[in-house]
């Protein structure tokens, strides 16, 4: 019997390890339902799925490697782990969100914890964690008689940029071993906006390749090993000065996981990891560059981190507690190289090789209090500390703070509450939270990190103390028996020592052609809440129609608009599925950015509507899809494109998947 | 317990004889190339010796200034390179006897008188040169110091010569209009400016451009004072000037740092402030010299036009 909750452990990852009421969403990559899902199937990329969750936006630099933001935060504030590994991006120009390093082909899901309630891995995650589960093919059942193979193909195209996608992996599983790999290859040209105009620089090209398997020691115990090259080459970034060579990830782990047999024990993982990225940017092919610059970074990370839950009664109340250690060691070095014509390069050390050492503990526990009603409890501690590795960095950055040291430790913590009552018909949850975050290497120590959104040149600011938020949430779900259903979701954010730009008069601007610079300071308070309702509507089987408006706002101590909080946005879906085939129209849109954070150098973004269609039709062992994106070839772009980049205009897509 | 009472002893013994042939060992022990230690007070001990010789050896010798006096002594000359340069040139004699090789420790330098003969105009002018060469510490008395600064190189529009006196342990000697060569600096360095006051030309030179590096630095420099003849080496100016110092990179829009300190008179009579440089590469270190009172003498208060350049 034990045999058999491996096999389900390890095929499904997330459901046994992990309660499924403290995972807000679920973004189900590869087969199977109860999730979202991009209607382009397996060949979308991450980003695409990524959209289809509540909470999400993203911020596009290119149409490659977005950045997420959960409840209108960024990187700074969330926290992503790849099956809990701690992975940190490269770039200064934060042009390589980790996200960009795995592909839909190599995972399973990507689960969304919105807010304090973090995965047990997540540090830092004031607005949300996201955790990208591998897809892993997993042991055969004990009961099962004949070894598994399957093989799956994926291809796909794109008129707007002429986008190819070609993917293909395998899977073999036996009682004792099992293996999954599997090599994915997209190439992009320019795309072109709305009314045809083409968009120079949005061009890439990208490989990725992934192994996982597993070897089952005895009945409760296995060894995983993952291992992942993902390649992006030729990137343009519209948005930005530079392009980019090449972005590398190598990343590895290796687990040991026991299952207890009676026992209130449940199950045990640990893993140690190691990951490494080098990005290199790239502005030859520009014209009109005024400076060639060189801009490499690198990111490597090694930790690991163990896992013990259990189940048990107390108090006659069932408790499902999960315990987790974590610790990693990441150092981040980045410099700038700049060739004036003729005179000599101009070097300058932009990340000082900071090596930061985390150490964690967190637990959560799940408690049924009654039939109806449940609390979840989770809560971290971590302790780390950072040194400056770069005698040139640290000598640099102290021009501008005389007294700062070249080593530094942070304390942060988290802890979270949700209670849940659910009925037939409704279901209603209420959160509170509070936590804190160290500031990021680019807050603390960059060094003339040039900003194209503003224009400015950032400096960090070591003497930042941390960020805390104090976050409540709230959530009302009924439904209309037997076929319609309303919800309303909202969360705010109250924080304090919030970590923002600030302008520095005193300071010249390095980046020709910049505003300014600004340092990185704590503003004493700031607020950010959003709200969604959401409705849905089966009026017939195999029919659904279903709306979403979401609002939000985001305000700093004076009471000005934060940058990148999103204006009031709407969705709109009717589907229709039967048998093997499903349509699907969809109209998304945005009001006018109307308060937009004119103080922090955001500009106005204007209204927009788009028009979508897909339809997907299932035979045999294929499947295919098809779908029009912005169908009326609409100019426009969102609050969350770069400096203004239009997003695609019209296209056609088809994609093809063979399943054996 | 008596046998092991009485091997301790012999330990003993044997460990305090260890130590007494060791003392006579250390002066025995250390050897330096061409140099004999006899117990002449003139000269070096062998500690005092073996640090000065390795001092040297940091250093590269000038040929065209070394010389002999009286048959018994040599002098040579120093400089970082082996050769002179535009600007600030740091200049350090040792003189040995050439008997044992050993360094002198009590010697004169003085009249250091680095000429320029203007070809074209057949016309002679100086440069501004420090003052009387001493000894830097009692660590080194054997080394004496002082510097000359250059304002133009060697070309075909002019060509350096060189002299100077040295008396050695009463012996007088030195050498007269020798041909030295002064390099030119590469692009992107200009380490000596000149500005007027009044009727007088002043030489602003700087030290330690070969030491910034990126961060915060201690900047250095000269003021020496044209002389009434020009042939005679400009010393070190008397007045007391205040130099604000601004420093930009021209390729990077005039980028600039902060927290720079301007230029103040020290005790030894050269200037010193801090200097903050946020990368390497060019940086044009724009002046504006001041009287005591912080009246502007020379330069322009927003990027003047006397500046040094200084690429690293």
């Amino acid at each position: 019997m034990i045999g058999v909750i491996l096999l389900s452990a390890i095929l499904l990852g997330d459901t046994l390890t992990t309660s499924s009421q403290n995972l807000d969403e679920v973004v189900v990559v590869s087969r199977g339902q109860g999730g979202k899902r991009s209607t382009k199937g397996q060949v979308a990329t991450i980003d695409e799925h990524l959209q289809e969750l509540n909470h999400v936006e993203l911020v596009r630099r290119g149409s490659y490697a977005w950045e997420p933001m959960v409840n209108n935060m960024q990187t700074e504030r969330l926290s992503t782990t790849i099956d809990g590994m701690k992975i940190f991006y490269a770039c200064t120009d934060k042009m390589d969100p980790v996200t960009s390093y795995v592909e839909s082909s190599n995972l399973q899901s990507i689960t969304l914890n919105s807010g304090l309630n973090g995965n047990p891995q997540a540090t830092g995650n004031i607005g949300g964690a996201l955790d990208l589960k591998l897809r892993k093919a997993g042991f055969l059942h004990h009961l099962d008689s004949r070894d598994i193979y399957k093989f799956n193909a994926n291809t796909g195209y794109e008129t707007n940029g002429h986008v190819q996608v070609y993917g293909a992996d395998g899977a073999y599983s036996s009682k004792q071993f099992y293996v999954n790999g599997g090599a994915f290859y997209r190439h992009a040209d320019n795309y072109k906006a709305g009314d045809r105009r083409k968009v120079d620089f949005s061009q890439f090209q990208k490989v990725n390749a992934f192994v996982n398997s597993g070897y089952r020691l005895a009945p409760n115990d296995a060894l995983e090993g993952t291992f992942i090259y993902d390649r992006a080459t030729d990137v343009g970034y519209p948005a930005l000065n530079m392009d980019v060579a090449k972005a590398e990830a190598f990343i590895t782990s290796l687990a040991y996981k026991h299952l207890f047999e009676n026992s209130i024990w449940e199950s045990w993982e640990t893993k140690g990891y190691y990951n490494h990225i080098t990005h290199i940017m790239d502005d030859t092919t520009r014209p009109d560059v005024q400076i060639h610059m060189d801009m490499p970074g690198k990111s490597w990370t090694s930790g690991f981190y163990s896992t013990l839950t259990s189940q048990f009664t107390w108090l006659r109340v069932p408790n499902g507690v999960s315990l987790n250690i974590d610790g990693y060691y990441n150092r981040l070095f980045a410099d700038m190289t700049m060739y004036p014509g003729g005179a000599a390069p101009m070097y300058m050390v932009t990340w000082p090789d900071v090596g930061t050492l985390n150490m964690g503990a967190a637990i959560t526990d799940d408690i049924r209090l009654t039939d109806h009603s449940t609390v979840h409890l989770s809560g971290k501690l971590s302790w780390q500390h950072q040194r400056l590795n770069n005698e040139e960095g640290y000598k640099a950055l102290r021009v501008f703070f005389p007294g700062m040291h070249q080593q530094y430790h942070q304390t942060t913590g988290r802890i979270a509450a949700n209670y849940q009552l659910s009925t037939v018909n409704h279901q209603f949850n209420i959160g509170a939270g509070w936590g804190s975050r160290a500031p990021t290497v680019t807050e603390a120590y960059g060094y003339y990190l040039n900003n194209t959104f503003d224009q400015y040149d950032y400096i960090g600011n070591p003497r930042l103390k941390n960020e805390s938020a104090i976050e409540l949430n709230t959530s009302f779900n009924f439904t209309i028996l037997p076929s319609f259903n309303f919800s309303i979701d909202a969360n705010a954010f109250f924080f304090s020592n919030y970590i923002i730009g600030q302008f520095e008069n005193r300071l010249s601007a390095m980046t020709v052609g910049a505003e300014g610079v600004k340092v990185y300071g704590n503003i004493s308070h700031a607020t950010i809440a959003n709200a969604t309702l959401s409705a849905e509507w089966r009026p017939v089987k195999g029919l659904r129609w279903q709306a979403k408006g979401s609002y939000s706002t985001g305000r700093d101590d004076e009471g000005d608009y934060l940058p990148l909080i999103s204006p009031f946005s709407y969705q709109t879906r009717l589907s229709y599925a039967t048998g093997s085939l499903a349509f699907q129209a969809e109209v998304k849109g945005n009001a006018l950015q109307s308060n937009y954070g004119e103080k922090y150098g955001e500009t106005k973004t204007n209204a927009w509507t788009v028009v979508g269609l897909s339809g997907s039709y299932a035979w045999s062992h294929i499947v295919l899809r098809a779908g029009v994106e912005n169908l009326f070839d609409r100019y426009y772009s969102t609050y969350a494109d770069w400096c203004h980049i239009p997003q695609k205009g019209r296209n056609i897509y088809v994609n093809l998947s063979f399943e054996l | 317990m008596k046998k092991v009472k009485g091997l301790f002893l012999v330990l003993v013994v044997v460990a305090l004889t260890a130590c007494n042939s060791n003392d006579d060992g250390v002066q025995a022990g250390i050897e330096i190339p061409g140099i004999t230690i006899t117990d002449d007070i003139d000269c070096c001990s062998a500690e005092e010796a073996l640090q000065v010789y390795r001092f040297l050896q940091t250093l590269k010798i000038v040929p065209e200034l070394q010389t002999d006096v009286d048959g018994k002594y040599n002098v040579f000359a120093y400089t970082k390179t082996g050769d002179f340069h535009n600007g600030y040139n740091e200049v350090f004699f040792v003189a040995t006897k050439k008997a044992t090789g050993n360094y002198i420790k009590n010697f004169e330098i003085s009249g250091l008188n680095p000429l320029m003969h203007m070809v074209k105009m057949d016309m002679y002018h100086s440069t501004p040169v420090g003052p009387v060469a001493e000894s830097f510490n009692d660590g080194y008395l054997a080394v004496k110091r002082t510097w000359v600064s250059f304002i133009m190189n060697t070309s075909d529009a002019g060509n350096w010569n060189l002299s100077y006196d040295a008396l050695i342990l009463g012996a007088k000697g030195g050498i007269e209009k020798h041909d030295i060569v002064v390099n030119a600096l590469p692009d992107g360095q200009a380490w000596v400016k000149s500005f007027k006051a009044g009727n007088d030309t002043y030489y602003l030179s700087l030290v330690n451009p070969s030491d910034f590096e990126t961060g915060t630095n201690e900047i250095q420099a000269y003021i020496s004072k044209k002389s009434a003849k020009a042939t005679d080496p400009y010393q070190v100016a008397t007045e007391t000037f205040i130099v604000d110092i601004d420093p930009r990179m021209p390729d990077m829009g005039n980028h600039t740092s902060p927290n720079n300190t301007p230029l103040v008179k020290q005790e030894d009579g050269s200037y010193k402030g801090t200097i903050n440089l946020t990368m390497t590469g060019l940086w044009r270190i724009h002046l504006t010299v001041k009287d005591e009172q912080g009246n502007v003498v020379a330069g322009d208060s927003e990027l003047s036009s006397l500046y040094w350049d200084v690429t690293i």
